[in-house]
């Protein structure tokens, strides 16, 4: 893989991990700081293609490959006014023969093949489907439409759920209370012991806990549901014979290349003369200049043995 | 594509996150069960910012990663806006053998799973990868009583000279100090201290360190295992959010884990060091002699699982409780 880097000013991202590529509509990719210096005024043109560009439509660069960047941006455009659906078509062949059209203006434009009349072919377009393009601009398209769709639906699942919740709560609430007031004016009236009453009320409000109206949804296997010290099953402890004893081995790493140093080669033979020292700050969070160090070798030795197969 | 979405065939609602819902599913094609999790779209914002980052890194680590002790990725789909993620089908987690009062976890269980948490985490390290949220309900469990390191909507690659992470890593009961002062620097200490507080919560059933706040659980540490001098942590006043704690002399080990043999408690104070880089790192304590000494690490299939689900089921978590952690629940997390 290529390294990324600014055109201009040859910064890497290798050397410099907080780089920033920005893209604008030509394509080519430039660091933050060159945009920074180069577009003071405002407005300048690419130093790649010449093309005159304004700084407001610089953007952050997302894909590794600007000319991805470009299709996408150009695709955006193209696809502003070419929104017909399907529907507007009498038959397939006709709808398929308007994608392909929307591809080859969109690759013409990517690649400047016949930009010329390419753009007035659009221009024309739009001409003629003025009212449908306008009309269609309000429409949601099918996609958005099914993705609007699965959203409701997630709120609406999360909504009866609570709500379902909130009910049940305020059910056994209910209960609760009309069992405590039954319980008082059974006390107040009965001529039984208070000691049975309560017993027997204890015993009754235990049946109705437990009767509770959700739903039984499948209880959540996975954890946090689980309260402490729920079980009272006691499962006896099964004589077991014992398993072989632990022994150390080393987890092998699949390098393909030479063999890397270790961590005390690494200190001792001087690598780390070249790399970054560690600051106070690093040292008291845990990290040690070594580790760079060899990771950056076990990047680079990586795979150096690797021979593509070219009978397959 | 369209084809893989019938290819998985729900078969039941396992739990549900911040970010996804899970199901157990069968593969129509060979009949073997696995988890499917399926990504949410979130909000409108989100759904239109494309894939949900968690899950991306997640893919992008887990692709590459193949361990008996990495949960496995088996294959991932999707269907217009919508990713699912499916991997190996796990029966429990170790935060659900924990708190199930029915098992009794003998030395042997410990040490298994001890081992076999270490191991995937070696792996992981080797590779330069940080797992970044090491507790007990990541560590899943299957019906061999194979234990996997799960979740890596956290990991990150680390080892980089110049790049800043975030402290806000780690669920707190499991964060180390350095994390808590708000190192941006950091290696594998963050994992393996959580290693050790999930082995001390092995030994006593509870949270080992349930601080309430960020300063509770430095304070909660420092209690516990005593203030650490200039001399223990040198680097320590460096940090960026370093405060500067009323001096704890600490309990001894010894008097917290009181059946503990000598061998773990090595174990234990190597791997909550105070300092990270004194702290030991997965393939010195592997080597350290509490693994190899007797007992022997129960085999897999003798690990104990935690009574069947009719139990749970019966035990409903208080409503209060489930509502709360569906609308207040902080940025956390996944299940799985």
């Amino acid at each position: 893989m290529e390294e990324q880097g600014c055109p201009r000013c040859k910064t890497t991202k290798y050397r410099n991990p907080s780089l920033k590529l920005m893209v604008n509509i030509c394509g080519h990719s430039l660091c933050e700081s060159c945009v920074d210096l180069m577009f003071i005024k405002g407005s300048g043109t690419c130093p790649e293609c010449g093309t005159a560009l304004r700084r407001s439509h610089f953007r952050l660069q997302l894909f590794e490959d600007p000319y991805i960047e470009k299709e996408v941006d150009i695709r955006k455009m193209i696809l502003k006014d070419f929104n017909k659906k399907e529907e507007d078509f009498t038959n397939l062949n006709d709808y398929n023969d308007y994608l392909e059209m929307i591809e080859s203006i969109i690759y013409n434009l990517t690649n400047n093949i016949d930009v010329e009349t390419t753009k007035r072919q659009i221009e024309s377009y739009k001409k003629d489907n003025k009212d449908l393009i306008k009309k269609n601009k309000s429409k949601l398209s099918k996609d958005e439409e099914y993705l609007e769709m699965l959203i409701q639906q997630e709120k609406h699942e999360s909504e009866v759920q609570r709500q379902l919740l909130q009910e049940d709560e305020a059910r056994q609430k209910n209960i609760k209370l009309k069992n405590k007031e039954a319980l008082i004016d059974e006390l107040m009236f009965s001529e039984m012991a208070a000691a049975d009453i309560m017993a027997s009320h204890r015993e009754l409000t235990k049946v109705t806990d437990t009767s509770s109206t959700l739903p039984k949804k499948a209880a959540t296997e996975f954890s946090t549901g689980i309260k402490l010290g729920a079980q009272d099953t006691f499962i006896p402890l099964s004589k077991m014979d014992a398993g072989e004893l632990y022994r150390y081995e080393p987890t092998q790493v699949f390098m393909c290349g030479p063999k890397c140093l270790s961590e005390e080669e690494l200190v001792f033979q001087g690598y780390l003369n070249h790399v970054r020292r560690a600051s106070d700050i690093d040292l008291g969070g845990g990290y040690k200049s070594v580790m760079a160090c060899q990771r950056a070798l076990q990047d680079s030795f990586c795979g150096l043995y690797y021979f593509p197969n070219t009978a397959s | 594509m369209d084809d893989k979405t019938k290819r998985y065939e729900k078969i039941e609602f396992l739990g549900e996150g911040q970010f996804a819902t899970v199901y157990k599913a069968r593969d129509t094609l060979n009949g073997n069960i696995y988890a499917v999790k399926k990504i949410k779209l979130g909000t409108r914002q989100e759904a239109a910012d494309g894939i949900n980052r968690t899950a991306l890194r997640e893919i992008k680590l887990l692709q590459e990663l193949h361990h008996p002790n990495i949960i496995g990725l088996v294959d991932v789909f999707g269907q217009r806006s919508n990713v699912s993620l499916v991997f190996d089908f796990m029966e429990t987690d170790l935060e659900i053998v924990i708190k199930d009062t029915s098992i009794v976890l003998t030395p042997p269980h410990i040490k298994s799973y001890i081992i076999q948490t270490l191991k995937g985490l070696e792996y992981l390290h080797t590779h330069w990868i940080l797992h970044r949220d090491m507790k007990p309900n990541n560590l899943l469990i299957n019906h061999e009583g194979v234990l996997k390191v799960g979740d890596f909507g956290l990991a990150k690659f680390f080892g980089s000279p110049n790049r800043i992470y975030t402290h806000q890593v780690v669920t707190r009961w499991y964060r180390c100090p350095e994390l808590l002062f708000g190192a941006r620097n950091y290696g594998t200490g963050v994992d393996i201290w959580a290693v050790g507080c999930i082995l001390a919560e092995l030994l006593l059933r509870v949270p080992f360190l349930p601080g309430d706040t960020d300063l509770d659980q430095l304070s909660r540490i420092f209690q516990v295992l005593g203030t650490p001098s200039d001399v223990d942590w040198p680097n320590m006043k460096y940090l960026p959010d370093f405060v500067q704690f009323k001096s704890f002399p600490g309990t001894p080990l010894k008097e917290i884990f009181i059946a503990a043999p000598d061998d773990l408690l090595e174990v234990l104070k190597r791997m909550l060091a105070m300092d990270p880089q004194k702290r030991c790192t997965s393939t010195e304590a592997l080597k350290m002699q509490y693994f190899s000494n007797k007992p022997a690490p129960t085999p897999g299939p003798q690990l104990p699982m935690p009574g069947s689900n009719k139990i749970v089921d019966k035990e409903k978590p208080s409503l209060k409780r489930k509502l709360q952690s569906e609308t207040v629940g902080l940025a956390k997390r996944l299940i799985f």
